[in-house]
């Protein structure tokens, strides 16, 4: 795999990035800032494809736990798709899936997200 | 006076009120810590103060909150000076005592808001904190009301950070639990992988993503010995840049990590060859044997976290040591199963490709399998074989079904050559092997039949066995392309020869006599004709008629057949010899011989069939022989233009034959 990247794109009212890479501390900053910069533009929806990005550790998880936080200031929501089985356990299991939703396509996601 | 009072009363009931609005408002402890130094300020109306909080561990005290002043880095602090503030638990310490137990760099930050009044707050016996406020406003002294004041809020305080504490706790102890769990489903994870089918790379590359992402490490290679070199091969890797370094088995790290059968962790403290070689200062080895059998190694670097790389702990060696047994367990299944299913693939591309029938019966005697070769020959599809049982299979083959049987019973190879084959037609011809089928402990489990169909070749032996030599029949079985028995025009040598005055001859000799007289004759005629490949075409009497290029074309044809016929007569004089010596009479012979178009096939009824060849030049071949004198070979012309090079012919006069206008031109060979 090589280093982390991502892309970002306009769907309605949601943004959705794609990853590239290992979310680790340096991924997971690199999430993060891209996440800021739009809430501070007043988006509060955001969509997350993991395609890429089938190693999760537990400091990229503490990240998101971060953003989504940040999300709940301003009543936004945080979904995930195309995750590895690998990451949705760790998902599971580290608690995030409380505050926030895997879904098992862009489409279903943008369905519900609306 | 007295309104004075009730209304600075009325004053800080309602703070003690807001009190606990902040208390349980906030979530955030920061938030919570601000909210109420701001409100005890404004309570005693004191316009600078601070809370400091201390850490038990790195033994120093760092601010929640401050106002009025810029807010300090960590201040320490010693155990000793804790004890001492203990005295004043349930109450204030004016600062000039205070500063006595502080620390000079605590004092020095108190100096800066000119700290007045320190409150301690301990639950307990658990030192939380101090909260330090600094001079009332425009300097007024600071009443008893304020100082009970600021004790009940500073008591409430403590219990609020207690309880945010334990919470703190539990949020952390919450989150240990987690990763716990996660290491745990990890473990599990690749322990169910070792029960499912999964593919070696694939495999190898799932435990080591699961192995960097449980452990935070950055990047990690599973490295994997090789036969005849002490280099490792990279087999799987996660954001390895140089795929080219090269890593010798031979290292101390990894010679340890088989000894110990568990992790090694490398710091910076106990550098090696291997940290310089990769360009990382934490690295953590451990190695994945199954049965002690080295599979390689799990090589990870750099564990991650939010500040930085630090070094992997003994935690992270007996995770990865445990992650590495199970992945080991796994990987051997896996491999294994990849060879089995090579040696199963390559079994089966030989069954698939050789021309004999492989068919194997399970224990009760059903059929499990059959290779293509058996499908062609018993000429049936695979789901009318397959589940079968022999007896219903081969019902029609008693033979067969007896050699199974047998094998069965004496659980040793049987076999016959050239057995019907009914159960596919009447006329299907094989050889038949059966053998017990054995496992790796050499229990049977059924039987093997190897089935080779010899129909053709049968057809062919048994069409020819009595016509041609042993070298021909060989030659159709190689190319029974050769062989048309349905009918061909073709041109071919024909020679005749019969035995002058036999009539007059057998009946001077007894029955016997006669029998026995021809018999040697022919025999040694006929094994003159096999060694130059003619073919005997028919015996009728004393007559012989021998075809050269029937079944088989060849180059040399008439040659051959001028050479029988000199042999012929060159044996005929030895035999003669014989049987003078015996007191038996001299055998006289003709030989005529043509070449030119016939048909050859099979010519008869299905009853009685031949392989011959008829057509003018036959007949021609038979008049030439008729007309030959004792001891003469009579060539045709076409003969001696195809072979004068090789052998001396005498012209004779042409002959008239039957069947012919013209007078045929005739040659004697010499």
């Amino acid at each position: 795999m090589a280093d982390f990247s991502l892309k970002s794109r306009d769907e309605g009212d949601i943004v959705v990035i794609e990853t590239d890479g290992y979310l680790n501390n340096l991924g997971g900053e690199e999430v993060a800032k891209a996440c800021y910069e739009r809430i501070d533009e007043g988006r509060t929806k955001f969509l997350l494809n993991l395609e890429n990005s089938k190693v999760v550790n537990s400091i990229g998880v503490s990240i998101l736990i971060e953003i989504i936080e940040k999300l709940q200031d301003v009543d936004g929501k945080l979904a995930y798709y195309n995750l590895a089985p690998i990451v949705e356990k760790t998902f599971s299991i580290m608690g995030l899936t409380k505050y926030s939703s895997i879904y098992a396509s862009e489409a279903e996601a943008i369905e519900n997200m609306a | 006076m007295v309104e004075q009072t009730n209304d600075k009363t009325d004053y800080y009931l309602a703070s003690l009120h807001e009190l606990g609005e902040v208390l349980i408002k906030e979530e955030q402890t920061q938030d919570m810590g601000r909210g109420i130094l701001r409100l005890t300020l404004g309570t005693i109306m004191a316009s600078k103060g601070a809370i400091f909080l201390y850490d038990k561990e790195k033994e120093i005290y760092f601010s929640l909150a401050t106002q009025g002043f810029n807010e300090p880095g960590p201040l320490s602090s010693t155990p000793s000076q804790i004890e001492k503030l203990k005295y004043y638990s349930h109450g204030h310490i004016l600062i000039e005592v205070a500063k006595k137990t502080f620390t000079k760099e605590m004092n020095l930050a108190l100096d800066s808001f000119n700290a007045k009044i320190i409150i301690p707050l301990f639950y307990r016996n658990t030192f939380l904190g101090v909260v330090a406020v600094g001079k009332k406003f425009m300097n007024e002294e600071y009443s008893r009301a304020d100082m009970k004041v600021l004790e009940i809020i500073a008591n409430h305080l403590t219990k609020a950070l207690f309880n945010y504490q334990i919470l703190q706790n539990l949020e952390d102890k919450q989150n240990q639990l987690n990763l716990k769990l996660l290491e745990l489903e990890t473990l599990f994870d690749i322990s169910v992988a070792i029960s499912s089918v999964l593919n070696v790379e694939d495999l190898q590359e799932e435990i080591l993503w699961r192995s960097i992402g449980v452990l935070n490490a950055s990047k990690g290679v599973v490295l994997t010995p090789k036969d005849n070199s002490p280099i490792m091969e990279i087999s799987a890797s996660f954001n390895w840049q140089d795929e080219n370094v090269l890593l010798s088995n031979k290292l101390k790290v990894f010679s340890r990590a088989i000894k110990e059968k568990r992790g090694t962790i490398l710091t910076e403290k106990n550098k090696t060859s291997i940290q310089e070689k990769l360009g990382e200062e934490n690295i953590i080895v451990a190695p994945l044997q199954a049965k002690d059998k080295n599979l390689g190694f799990m090589l990870l670097c750099n564990k991650e976290t939010r500040t930085g790389n630090e070094p992997f702990n003994q935690n992270d060696r007996e995770l990865l040591s445990s992650l590495c047994n199970q992945a080991a367990v796994a990987l051997d299944n896996a491999r294994l199963f990849k060879d089995i299913t090579e040696e199963k693939q390559f079994n089966e591309s030989i069954l698939g490709s050789i021309a004999t029938g492989v068919i194997t019966l399970d224990t009760i005697g059903e059929i499990d399998s059959i290779n293509h070769a058996g499908i062609k020959i018993l000429k049936k599809e695979k789901k009318e074989i397959l589940g079968n049982h022999y007896m219903f299979l081969f019902e029609r083959d008693e033979t067969i079904m007896a050699l199974i049987q047998k094998t069965e019973t004496e659980q040793k190879p049987q076999s016959e050559q050239s057995v019907s084959f009914l159960t596919v037609s009447d006329e299907t011809i094989v050889n038949v092997s059966v053998a017990p089928r054995v496992d790796a402990d050499n229990n049977v489990h059924g039987v093997v039949l190897a089935i080779e169909d010899i129909t053709q070749q049968s057809k062919i032996k048994n069409t020819f066995k009595r016509y041609v030599s042993k070298q021909i029949v060989d030659q159709l079985l190689d190319d029974d392309a050769r062989l048309n028995l349905g009918g061909e025009k073709r041109t071919v040598t024909i020679l005749f020869t019969d035995i002058r005055g036999f009539t007059a001859m057998s009946e001077k000799m007894k029955p016997e006599e006669v029998v026995s007289t021809l018999n040697e004759y022919f025999s040694e005629m006929i094994d003159i004709v096999f060694k130059n490949n003619g073919t005997l075409d028919k015996i009728v009497g004393d007559e012989l008629m021998i075809v050269f290029g029937a079944p088989i074309l060849g180059d040399d044809d008439t040659e051959r057949a001028v050479r029988t016929a000199q042999e012929m007569m060159d044996t005929l004089k030895k035999l003669n010899k014989k049987r003078n010596k015996r007191g038996m009479s001299n055998i006289h012979i003709g030989i005529g011989i043509n070449s030119g178009p016939v048909v050859s096939g099979n010519i008869g009824s299905r009853e009685m069939m031949d392989y011959t060849v008829i057509g003018d030049a036959v007949n021609l071949g038979a008049r030439l022989c008729s007309n030959a004198a004792p001891g003469e070979i009579i060539a045709s012309e076409t003969v001696y233009n195809n072979t004068k090079d090789k052998f001396s012919f005498e012209k004779l006069e042409p002959i008239f034959v039957k069947g012919k206008k013209e007078k045929v031109e005739i040659y004697r060979a010499i």
